[in-house]
């Protein structure tokens, strides 16, 4: 955290603690609560009623959004003190951030700069401006944690810090109203679209409804799928228990009714675009977002609740949608897709990239990452997702560079050849710096007797072995059929 | 980088770098030379620090079975192959497919449990064949939403409910007659649903941006347009392109509006054929009656007669036309409608049947005299206009095949060379004929003279000026035989000459004028173009050379036995003084 961050979770100071009971108990709390047989620290994020009782929405310490869930109220430990929402964290964070928003502001006047906030420079900066409470308060727990204790005592009789706002979110009240009178007073508006706008995570806002995750349970096609996060489908539907989604045009029904009537009259069977690569096992379809608007959006807000940081917060058109399906008699089945964007200033070639869950750890993330990286191939450039990278796309993307660059560096040291970081780039295609942090990631390049080495551990390579074993497919280049799009100026602007 | 102890040079991506296997290095000093340096994920910074991930990037390189934990999907209860039922064929090419999700899910609307419990209910009081299906409830809700959407896209703010009128005209459009008398039912149905929803599309709709200031923050409200679009400056092209694009559309407009007139045409054409083939149909029961009836007039022969009449040929085409199928009948009929010159009179007489048949059907006969009698008289008058217009003038092309009939050569005659004939023309040959005889001119010796001229006989009266005849190579090496010294007979007029105008005319029919065979070699011919007399002017006028046939087309070679033909009649032979006084006479070229 930069000393801006410390600052403001300094004016956050240490936080009230004190026994709550399940009535008392509200959100913004921070309660022992049990996760997997083990008790954790986790923030209330709402409340509702259900007919077995009281329900608690809890973001678990440290863990991801996607294992947040209702917990009743066995599962909280009331014999320990919570540690209380401090009500007059607000106004100061507002006078703070509103000057930081300003400044912010300033530097990112245009669509390139605005796209940039995404880049890792620039994120590390908003980091500073955009506070975090969850982690922040918890390392800055860590350091006052014994003056609490001491403090701890004495309040237990104190009020819990019931802010004005957190006591008008009724449960009654729909989400969206809540979320209006909250971030009006809570937190900088400004900060919240940017947020909304670059990352499509708000993790800022302790009560902001985007936390919580709206749906809670999805059928899709043979599957019945539970989503890890927030997503804009219709409002009414995070009153309903399921939600249905057509397999194939990803048309969302709250209604099984519906659902089955429209299945009666859908026609489609595959993406609704061009297959541009197929083997015996999977197939892509290139997709444009400005002619087949109403899919790509149906696709992003279905990726969407498996994805914290897509934004849905513009539109799809200016973007390539590549699907990736599987074939069987009823149809070409959705397994997952990357987006590109039509003309990256960055040179990103993947804007969000997702295997649905239930195609998850079978080595079809790998596939689109490969795919995605022939793609840059042929157009003869070296690429990189658009960051941020979400834990999972984290680990296939290392998992991919580094088994690629170590197949690359195992020939060149049996060839007892010398070869330079961009070569290495060059053959995968790969910006100098995926290859530069892979290489530092695997703890291959090394500073020795005044010159730099790629050292190839033997653990990796016994690895690489295994998992060359275990891999079954790959993408076949000369099976792609395609040709990079060109997009003139005239049907960027007007669609032509 | 300023806490390590060993300060290293800056890693150029372009460095060359040995790879090395852990084996061939020291593995005590490898352990204390890796990079212990905190590598960039391109993680959220705020997530970078979780559980899971850490343990796993811990783990890298150690054992690769720890995992981030996700909630995991389940199998669907839900009867799949219910559901998906359509079979899906494998294409041997790869797919290409441009259709939107729009086109292909047919109806936009999908009926929900509530409307599905109201249709049962209100099936329930109706009759089997009365009964709406689904299919049609979701295409009359379809469009009260569609319309709903169109006329108050505002709808769930200032309330407005589309009222039933407004819809008449999308249900119309439908065109399934058997939705129309449910329309009302429905509509009160999804009114109160509308209602029921503070007014809002009956269908969960996504939130977009309302350009509201609540937006901008409301997560639910996605897809916006990008702000780049707005702010973008017009440039003088955008400017050009919209134009174009307005231009275009109005050109569509207008190609939209002739398609649209064309139609109404061809609807307008249509009601007039079937108007015909109704008179038609009628006048042929009518001549039924009468055949019944016994009713004799000669109207009858206007229907049976086979004259190739253009009223007949109308009347008959549409006789035609009824055995054969009705969409045909406009194909053949309207060529046969224009196929005779003058249709349109002899098509409103037709159409003018519709009055008692009697007076009509007596009209053919009438008509074709009427007709006869209207080209007689229209030649007639032609005759003295172009009598009135010679008036005052010396015809001299009355004769049709008379070579004065070129006036350009009067003007244009210039005797470009001038010779004797020496011989007959070289091509004479053959045995049959009379050894070619020279000419006295060149042979006074020889007793017979070339040609023999009915005008010769007349060469007694006029000794001191005896015909001559003078051979000479005229423009486009044309051969020319000048005559003199021949007294022009009075111009009588006959009775043969005096109707030539008939075919001389060219008459109002588009045939091509008459053509008359004539072989300009027959000697008749020659004898007759030989005999034509000159008007006394010309004749008294010396030199003048004003009778010329014009040649005969060069590709018919000159025939030998014409010089003689003449030879052979006993003819008293005719002096030969050069100078001469003209006279023209026909020859080869």
């Amino acid at each position: 955290m930069g000393p801006n961050g410390e600052a403001e979770v300094g004016s956050d100071g240490p936080r009230q603690k004190g026994r709550a009971t399940p009535d008392t108990i509200t959100i913004g709390c921070i309660a022992q609560v049990t996760k997997d047989g083990q008790p954790r620290r986790a923030e209330i994020l709402s409340i509702k009623e259900t007919k077995s009782g009281r329900q608690f929405y809890c973001n678990f310490d440290n863990f991801n959004k996607r294992l947040d869930e209702w917990v009743p109220v066995s599962r909280i430990d009331f014999d320990q003190d919570v540690e209380w929402p401090n009500p007059d964290k607000d106004k100061q964070k507002d006078a703070k951030s509103k000057k930081s928003t300003t400044v912010s502001k300033k530097s990112q006047p245009s669509k390139k700069a605005q796209k940039k906030v995404g880049k890792r420079e620039q994120s590390v900066a908003s980091e500073g401006q955009t506070p975090h409470p969850w982690t922040e308060f918890v390392e800055s727990q860590n350091k006052v944690d014994g003056e609490d204790k001491a403090n701890a005592s004495l309040e237990v009789g104190g009020t819990p810090g019931l802010g004005p706002d957190e006591m008008e979110l009724d449960e009654d009240e729909t989400p969206a109203s809540a979320a209006k009178k909250e971030h009006t007073q809570s937190f900088s508006r400004e900060q919240e679209i940017e947020k909304l706008r670059t990352s499509g995570s708000m993790t800022q806002n302790p009560a902001e409804i985007s936390r919580i995750r709206n749906i809670s349970k999805v059928e899709f096609g043979r599957y019945v799928l539970f989503p890890w996060y927030f997503s804009p489908y219709p409002e009414v539907f995070s009153q309903e228990d399921c939600i249905y989604i057509c397999e194939f045009c990803l048309s969302y029904y709250g209604d099984l009714k519906s659902f089955t009537r429209h299945r009666m009259k859908c026609t489609l069977q595959h993406p609704p675009g061009n297959e541009i690569y197929r083997d015996d096992f999977v197939s892509f379809y290139e997709i444009d977002g400005r002619r087949q608007r109403t899919w790509c959006r149906n696709l992003c807000l279905l990726s969407k609740m498996f994805l914290d940081h897509k934004t849905l917060y513009y539109d799809v058109d200016p973007f390539l949608f590549y699907v990736m399906t599987t074939r069987d008699d009823r149809g070409s089945h959705l397994i997952g897709y990357f987006s590109k964007e039509k003309e990256s200033a960055d040179g990103y070639n993947v804007a969000c990239i997702l295997t649905l869950p239930q195609y998850q750890r079978k080595g079809y993330g790998r596939l689109l990452i490969q795919f995605s990286y022939e793609l840059s191939k042929i157009e003869g450039k070296l690429s990189s997702p658009e960051k941020p990278l979400s834990d999972l796309g984290l680990l296939s993307y290392r998992q991919y560079w580094s088994e690629l660059i170590l197949d690359l560096l195992l020939g060149y040291s049996e060839r007892e050849e010398k070869c330079t970081i961009e070569t290495i780039a060059t053959r995968l295609a790969m910006t100098t710096q995926d290859v530069e942090h892979t290489l530092q990631a695997l703890k291959m390049q090394v500073y020795h007797k005044g010159e730099h080495k790629i050292v190839i551990p033997e653990k990796l390579m016994h690895q690489r072995e295994k998992s060359r074993a275990k891999q079954k497919r790959v993408i076949d280049p000369d099976r792609i059929q395609w040709k990079p799009p060109v997009f003139t100026a005239a049907s960027r602007t007007w669609g032509w | 980088m300023a806490t390590r102890k060993v300060r290293y040079k800056k890693l150029s991506v372009k460095t060359l770098l040995s790879v090395l296997r852990e084996d061939q290095i020291d593995p005590t000093e490898y352990e204390s030379l890796t990079n212990e340096a905190q590598i960039a994920t391109g993680v959220e910074q705020a997530e970078e620090n979780e559980y899971h991930l850490q343990a796993v990037l811990q783990s890298a390189g150690v054992a690769a079975d720890k995992e981030i934990p996700v909630p995991p999907p389940q199998e669907s209860t839900l009867n799949y192959d219910e559901l998906y039922s359509r079979r899906f064929s494998k294409t041997s090419t790869y797919i290409r497919f441009s259709q939107t999700v729009e086109e292909c899910i047919g109806c936009m609307y999908d009926m929900t449990e509530d409307d599905e419990a109201f249709l049962k209910s209100y099936n329930q009081k109706r009759a089997a064949s009365a009964q709406l299906s689904e299919d049609d409830f979701e295409k009359i809700m379809d469009v009260f939403e569609d319309t709903s959407y169109i006329k108050a896209p505002f709808a769930s703010i200032d309330q407005t409910i589309v009222p039933y009128q407004d819809m008449l005209q999308g249900l119309q459009d439908l065109d399934n007659a058997k939705v129309m008398p449910h329309a009302k039912d429905i509509y009160e149905y999804w009114k109160s649903r509308r209602q029921a929803l503070n007014n809002q599309p009956l269908h969960p709709t996504l939130k977009f941006e309302k350009h509201q200031d609540s937006d901008e923050a409301d997560p639910y409200v996605c897809f916006r347009r990008r702000e780049v679009r707005q702010t973008r400056k017009t440039r003088a092209r955008d400017v050009q392109s919209a134009e174009k694009l307005k231009r275009l559309r109005k050109e569509l407009e207008e190609g939209r509006q002739l398609v649209l007139a064309a139609h109404q045409r061809e609807l307008l054409k249509a009601e007039m054929l079937k108007a015909d083939r109704a008179i038609f149909e009628l006048r042929a029961q009518l001549k039924e009656h009468k055949i019944r009836l016994g009713i004799k007039t000669d109207d009858e022969d206007l229907i049976n007669q086979k004259v190739s009449s253009p009223l007949f040929i109308f009347c008959h085409t549409q006789f035609d036309t009824d055995t054969s199928q009705p969409q045909k009948r406009k194909a053949p009929e309207a060529p046969a409608v224009q196929r005779p010159p003058p249709p349109t009179q002899l098509r409103i007489a037709a159409r003018s049947d519709g009055r008692p048949t009697e007076a009509d059907l007596s009209l053919l006969a009438d008509r074709l005299a009427e007709k006869e009698n209207e080209l007689r008289a229209d030649i007639e008058k032609k005759v003295q206009s172009h009598n009135e217009w010679n008036r005052n003038h010396l015809d001299l092309t009355r004769g049709p095949l008379s070579p004065v009939h070129e006036p350009r050569q009067d003007v244009s005659f210039r005797p470009a060379k001038t010779q004797y004939l020496m011989t007959p023309p070289t091509s004479a040959s053959g045995a049959s004929l009379e050894e070619p005889t020279p000419m006295e001119l060149d042979k006074p010796q020889n007793p017979q003279p070339v040609f023999k001229f009915r005008g010769v006989a007349r060469d007694e009266e006029s000794r001191e000026n005896p015909p001559a005849y003078r051979r000479r190579i005229g423009r486009l090496n044309r051969l020319w035989i000048d005559r003199r010294g021949m007294a022009s007979p009075p111009r009588e007029v006959s009775a043969e000459v005096l109707d030539r105008w008939k075919y001389d005319q060219s008459s109002d029919d588009e045939d091509d004028p008459p053509l008359y065979e004539v072989d300009p070699f027959d000697t008749n011919a020659l004898r007759f173009r030989a005999s034509i007399p000159l008007p006394l002017w010309m004749t008294n006028r010396a030199a003048v050379p004003n009778a010329r046939a014009p040649l005969p087309p060069p590709q018919q070679p000159p025939q030998p036995q014409q010089p003689q033909q003449p030879v052979s009649q006993p003819q008293p032979q005719p002096q030969l003084p050069p100078p001469a006084q003209a006279a023209a006479a026909a020859a080869a070229g």
